[in-house]
C-alpha cells in the first residue's frame, strides 16, 4: 500500500485563478526575460487617452474619448476605451490598447469562471485585486517602455453593509487608490482633474449630488477642455459626430447613454 | 487475473452494476426546451445538482459529489479558456462532450484498476431557435446521447437523467406526450415537475407496465414536492445578454406550480 499523502499535494485541487489557468495552459503572453528597452525610432505603440469617472446623484459616471494614437499619429477616431467586465463592473482605459483591452478580456473571463468554479460571486475587494495583480505582471513590460495601462475601475458593491457605488484607478505598477468622488488619468488627465475639483469644489453642487444630464455635461466639458491642451484627446469631434462614450454603473447594473442623448446635452450645454 | 479477456470484460460487467446501483437512488434531471429558452428542473436533495458552465451552456448531474466536481471543473476550464482564446460562439457543447469528456470518461470506465467517475451528466446548450436547442447526456462509460445528429431533424425538444433506465424511459414517453415545443417557462416548469413525480413513480410500481394517470401524478406530486425544494435554472434563449444562465427564484418557480 503506498504511504498516505505521498500524492495528496497534487490531488487537491487548488482554487486556481483564470490567468494561472491560462498560465498553465500557455495562453498567456509572458514577460520577455530581458530583450532591453524598445528602440523609438524603430516602433511608436498606440495610445489611448483620457478617461473619467465620478461618483454623482445616478452611481458612478465613467466616460472616455475616442481617439488613438501613436506618436503624432491618430490611428483611430472611434477607440472605445470603457468597457464592460460584467454586469456591474467597468474598466477604463488610458494606455496601451493592445495591452489592455487583453486585460479586460482576462479580466471578464476570470470573473466569469470565478463565479461558475465557485458558485458564487467574486467579492469587489477580489475583482479590485485582480486587475491589479494583472498590471503588475504587465510591469516587465512597462519597464521596457511598451504596453504601459492606466486603468479605472468602477462597480457596485452589494456586499458590504454600506452597499453602493465603488471606484478606483491604479497606477502602472498595479497600485490601488479607491476614491470617494472622481478620478482622471491619461494624458489629458491633468485638466480634468482640475475641472472635477472646481467643479466638486464650487460647482453649483457636488458632483455627488449632480443630475444624470448635469453630469453628462461636466464629462463632456471636462473631455473637451482636455482635447484643447492635448492632442492626444478626441474631446468631442463636432464635424464627425464622434461623441464620447458615457456609461453609469448603478445598482440595477450598467447603463450606456445613447449618442442622441450626449449629443443633446452637448448642444445645449457644450457646444 | 484480469490478463485474460472474459475477466476483463466480467470485471466491467460488475463495475457497471455497481454504478449502477450507487445511481439509483439519484434525483432526476429534467432539462426541456421552450419559448424562453432552456429549463433545468429538479427536486433538491440538499445540494446544488445544476450548474452554469459556459455563456450557453448548463450542466445537471448525478452521482457522487467529487466525481461531479471535477468533471464540472474540467467542463468550465475546457469551454473558459476556448471562449477566452477564440470567442465564446466557439465554444461548442458537441465538441466539449465527444472531444474532451467522453474519452477520458470512458478510459477511466475501463481501466478496471483505477476508479471510475460516478456521475451521470445532463447538458444543454440553448440555439437561436428551439430546433437549435442542443441537448446531451453524458453516461459514467463516455457514452453520449444527444436529441439529433447535426444532419438529422431535432428528435426531442428535452432530455431526462434519473437513477435507471426505467425511470428515464417513463419521464421521456410522458414528456413526448405532454410537452410540445413552443411551450412557454411556466409549462415547462408544470410539465418538467410532473416528470420529475413520473420518475418517481416508475421507481415504486416496478411491477406495472401503465403510465400513472394524471390524477396519481398530481396526488404524488403534493405529496413530495415542496416549493423551497425545487431548483431550477433557465438559460435563456434572448441574446440581450452574453450570458444566459439564470437560477430561477422561488417565486418564479411558486409562481409556476401554485406552490
Amino acid at each position: 500500500m503506498e504511504p498516505a499523502g505521498a500524492a495528496m499535494p497534487r490531488e487537491f485541487a487548488a482554487l486556481e485563478d483564470f490567468p494561472t489557468l491560462l498560465r498553465r495552459r500557455g495562453l498567456m503572453s509572458q514577460t520577455p526575460l530581458s530583450p532591453g528597452p524598445v528602440d523609438r525610432a524603430q516602433f511608436t505603440e498606440t495610445h489611448a487617452t483620457t478617461i473619467l469617472a465620478f461618483k454623482f446623484s445616478g452611481g458612478v459616471l465613467v466616460a472616455g474619448d475616442r481617439r488613438a494614437t501613436a506618436g503624432n499619429t491618430v490611428v483611430y477616431d472611434r477607440a472605445d476605451k470603457v468597457l464592460e467586465i460584467d454586469r456591474h463592473s467597468i474598466m477604463a482605459i488610458a494606455g496601451v490598447p493592445a495591452t489592455a483591452w487583453e486585460m479586460a478580456r482576462v479580466l471578464e473571463h476570470s470573473f466569469q469562471y470565478f463565479r461558475r468554479t465557485q458558485l458564487q460571486e467574486m467579492s469587489v475587494d477580489g475583482k479590485v485585486r485582480a486587475l491589479s495583480k494583472l498590471l503588475r505582471d504587465n510591469f516587465g513590460f512597462v519597464m521596457q517602455g511598451v504596453g504601459v495601462v492606466v486603468p479605472i475601475f468602477a462597480t457596485y458593491d452589494f456586499a458590504s453593509h454600506e452597499p453602493g457605488p465603488r471606484l478606483y484607478f491604479y497606477d502602472a505598477m498595479g497600485a490601488q487608490f479607491e476614491v470617494t468622488e472622481y478620478a482622471a488619468t491619461g494624458s489629458g488627465s491633468p485638466g480634468v482633474r482640475g475641472i472635477l475639483y472646481y467643479e466638486n469644489k464650487w460647482g453649483k453642487k457636488p458632483l455627488a449630488k449632480l443630475r444624470e444630464d448635469e453630469a453628462v455635461t461636466v464629462a463632456l466639458r471636462a473631455l473637451d477642455t482636455a482635447a484643447e491642451a492635448d492632442t492626444a484627446t478626441g474631446g468631442v469631434d463636432r464635424s464627425g459626430k464622434i461623441f464620447p462614450i458615457i456609461k453609469v454603473v448603478s445598482q440595477d447594473g450598467i447603463s450606456t447613454l445613447a449618442e442622441e442623448k450626449i449629443a443633446a446635452v452637448f448642444k445645449r450645454s457644450v457646444a | 487475473m484480469i490478463e485474460e479477456p472474459y475477466r476483463w470484460v466480467e470485471a466491467i460487467a460488475n463495475r457497471r452494476e455497481y454504478i449502477e446501483t450507487q445511481l439509483v437512488s439519484g434525483s432526476p434531471i429534467v432539462a426541456l426546451g421552450c419559448e424562453e429558452g432552456i429549463l433545468f428542473l429538479t427536486v433538491g436533495s440538499g445540494r446544488q445538482k445544476i450548474f452554469e458552465i459556459y455563456d450557453r451552456i448548463a450542466m445537471g448531474a448525478i452521482g457522487h459529489p467529487g466525481d461531479i466536481e471535477r468533471l464540472r471543473m474540467a467542463a468550465i476550464e475546457l469551454a473558459s479558456t476556448e471562449g477566452f482564446t477564440r470567442s465564446a460562439a466557439d465554444v461548442s457543447l458537441r465538441r466539449l462532450a465527444y472531444y474532451s469528456l467522453s474519452p477520458v470518461m470512458k478510459t477511466a470506465f475501463e481501466q478496471v484498476y483505477g476508479a471510475p467517475y460516478l456521475a451521470r451528466l445532463l447538458f444543454a446548450e440553448v440555439g437561436a431557435t428551439q430546433a437549435q436547442d442542443l441537448f446531451l447526456r453524458v453516461e459514467y462509460d463516455g457514452a453520449i446521447t444527444s436529441n439529433g445528429a447535426p444532419t438529422a431533424v431535432q428528435l426531442d425538444a428535452f432530455a431526462v437523467i434519473s437513477g435507471s433506465r426505467d425511470a428515464t424511459a417513463a419521464v421521456e414517453s410522458y414528456l413526448r406526450d405532454q410537452h410540445k415545443p413552443g411551450a412557454t417557462l411556466v409549462h415547462g416548469i408544470d410539465a418538467a415537475l410532473n416528470g420529475w413525480v413520473v420518475a418517481q413513480l416508475a421507481g415504486d410500481t416496478t411491477n406495472t407496465k401503465e403510465p400513472p394517470t394524471d390524477a396519481q401524478i398530481a396526488a404524488a406530486r403534493a405529496e413530495r414536492v415542496r416549493a423551497g425544494g425545487i431548483e431550477g435554472a433557465i438559460l435563456e434563449r434572448s441574446d440581450a445578454r452574453a450570458i444566459r444562465y439564470r437560477m430561477l427564484s422561488e417565486s418564479e418557480i411558486g409562481a409556476a406550480t401554485g406552490a
